[in-house]
């Protein structure tokens, strides 16, 4: 009878365990997004940067979590570390277009002073 | 024991309805809540969209389950979802404005660009103008100083041409041109003072020309005063007469005043009795 007092809990967790796949899709997944992330630069990029780092402990720890067999948590924190690359991305091709602009309107004050400097007539 | 079954449901009940939703919900939800209102749904509303699915997906699940690790999850997707689509929104609102800043540039510089060229195009047509009159007036100049530098020639050949302060004078001798006591110009003469003429008409049109009579010393003042005047008159008419403009010639006489030589001799004589062509340029 002590036996099955110990054998239901221990089946039942391994059952559980069990019924979790290693979320190999979703590492994936979070994996090409931070890749994508960086390579925009959004590791340097103020606004970015902290998405991109949330997103790379995220990473981190469902590596440990999976190789401990906690696929559940691991598989969470895959989605979160997706989203977060994802967010980063985008702040940094916002920046990006930010920046467009300014050396837009540089170039074009820039123009203008040129214009007038070479007698140019408005 | 049915008092205790009920109060067990309505435990359970009440434990469910007052569950807290978790703070990644409360935090997605305020988030939407701000993009909605925001530039992300007049910029970015697909992305908004699709956002709002899984801000609903969060909301079914806390509904259904309640604070569990996939709402939670739901919930922190739904919440950068949104700040992405807030992002992008943001991203295109710059892509426009950079659009209008390149636009409003290639315009202006369109319009410099056609008003600076039609500026220099007339600058350039002006300098072409200018080139042109300078070219005549150049040219107009080199054939007046031939045209003057042949009649000085033709001239020389012909009287006694020197340049003094008051210009060029030409001097004829008074005995060729007239005979004596008398201003009518002898018939000799008149070919020598045709060629005079022509000369002159060679010179600078604006030019101003007197014609001075001189006798010598034999005679009374008063006499040679007369005829010198009617010789210097004879001689303006004459030339007149042979094209040269009556405004530009006037004549005046000097009797015996101003001798070139000593009137004690004949020779001396002769060369006082004379007539002298002065040309002044306009300028003097």
């Amino acid at each position: 009878m002590n036996s099955l007092w110990i054998a239901c809990p221990i089946a039942f967790s391994l059952a559980c365990g069990a019924s979790f796949p290693a979320p190999t899709q979703h590492m994936a997944d979070a994996e090409s997004a931070h890749r994508s992330a960086i390579e925009l630069g959004a590791a340097n990029q103020p606004a970015a940067q902290l998405h991109v780092k949330l997103a790379e402990e995220q990473m981190s720890k469902a590596k440990t979590l999976m190789a401990d067999g906690d696929n559940k948590d691991a598989d969470s924190l895959l989605i979160r570390s997706k989203a977060d690359s994802e967010l980063a991305l985008a702040l940094a091709r916002e920046q990006a277009a930010t920046v467009s602009v300014q050396r837009a309107a540089e170039k074009s004050n820039a123009t203008d002073v040129t214009n007038a400097a070479q007698g140019a007539v408005k | 024991m049915k008092t205790i079954a009920a109060f067990g449901l309505l435990a359970v009940f009440t434990g469910c309805a007052t569950v807290a939703p978790p703070a990644d919900l409360l935090t997605a939800r305020d988030t939407y809540d701000r993009a909605s209102h925001g530039l992300a749904a007049q910029l970015d509303p697909a992305d908004l969209h699709a956002a709002k699915d899984t801000l609903d997906s969060a909301e079914k699940s806390f509904a259904d389950n309640g604070d569990t690790q996939g709402t939670r999850d739901l919930a922190y997707t739904a919440d950068r979802r949104t700040q992405i689509a807030e992002s992008k929104a943001r991203a295109m609102q710059s892509d426009q404005q950079r659009a209008a800043v390149v636009a409003d540039m290639n315009a202006s510089q369109t319009a410099t660009v056609r008003t600076t060229s039609a500026a220099l195009g007339r600058a350039n047509q002006q300098l072409a103008t200018q080139g042109a009159q300078l070219q005549n007036e150049t040219q107009r100049r080199m054939d007046a100083d031939k045209r003057a530098a042949q009649a000085a020639a033709d001239l020389a050949a012909i009287a006694s041409v020197k340049q003094e302060p008051r210009g060029m004078v030409i001097t004829l001798s008074g005995s060729v041109l007239f005979a004596s006591a008398k201003s009518d110009v002898l018939p000799d003469a008149q070919t020598k003072l045709a060629n005079v003429a022509t000369a002159l008409s060679q010179q600078d049109p604006t030019s101003k020309i007197l014609v001075e009579g001189y006798t010598d010393s034999q005679g009374g003042q008063s006499f040679n005063q007369d005829l010198s005047q009617r010789r210097a008159e004879s001689v303006r008419s004459y030339l007149i007469s042979h094209g040269l403009s009556a405004d530009r010639v006037t004549a005046q006489g000097f009797g015996m005043g101003s001798p070139i030589a000593d009137n004690a001799s004949a020779e001396g004589r002769a060369n006082n009795r004379r007539v002298e062509i002065v040309v002044t340029p306009a300028s003097n």
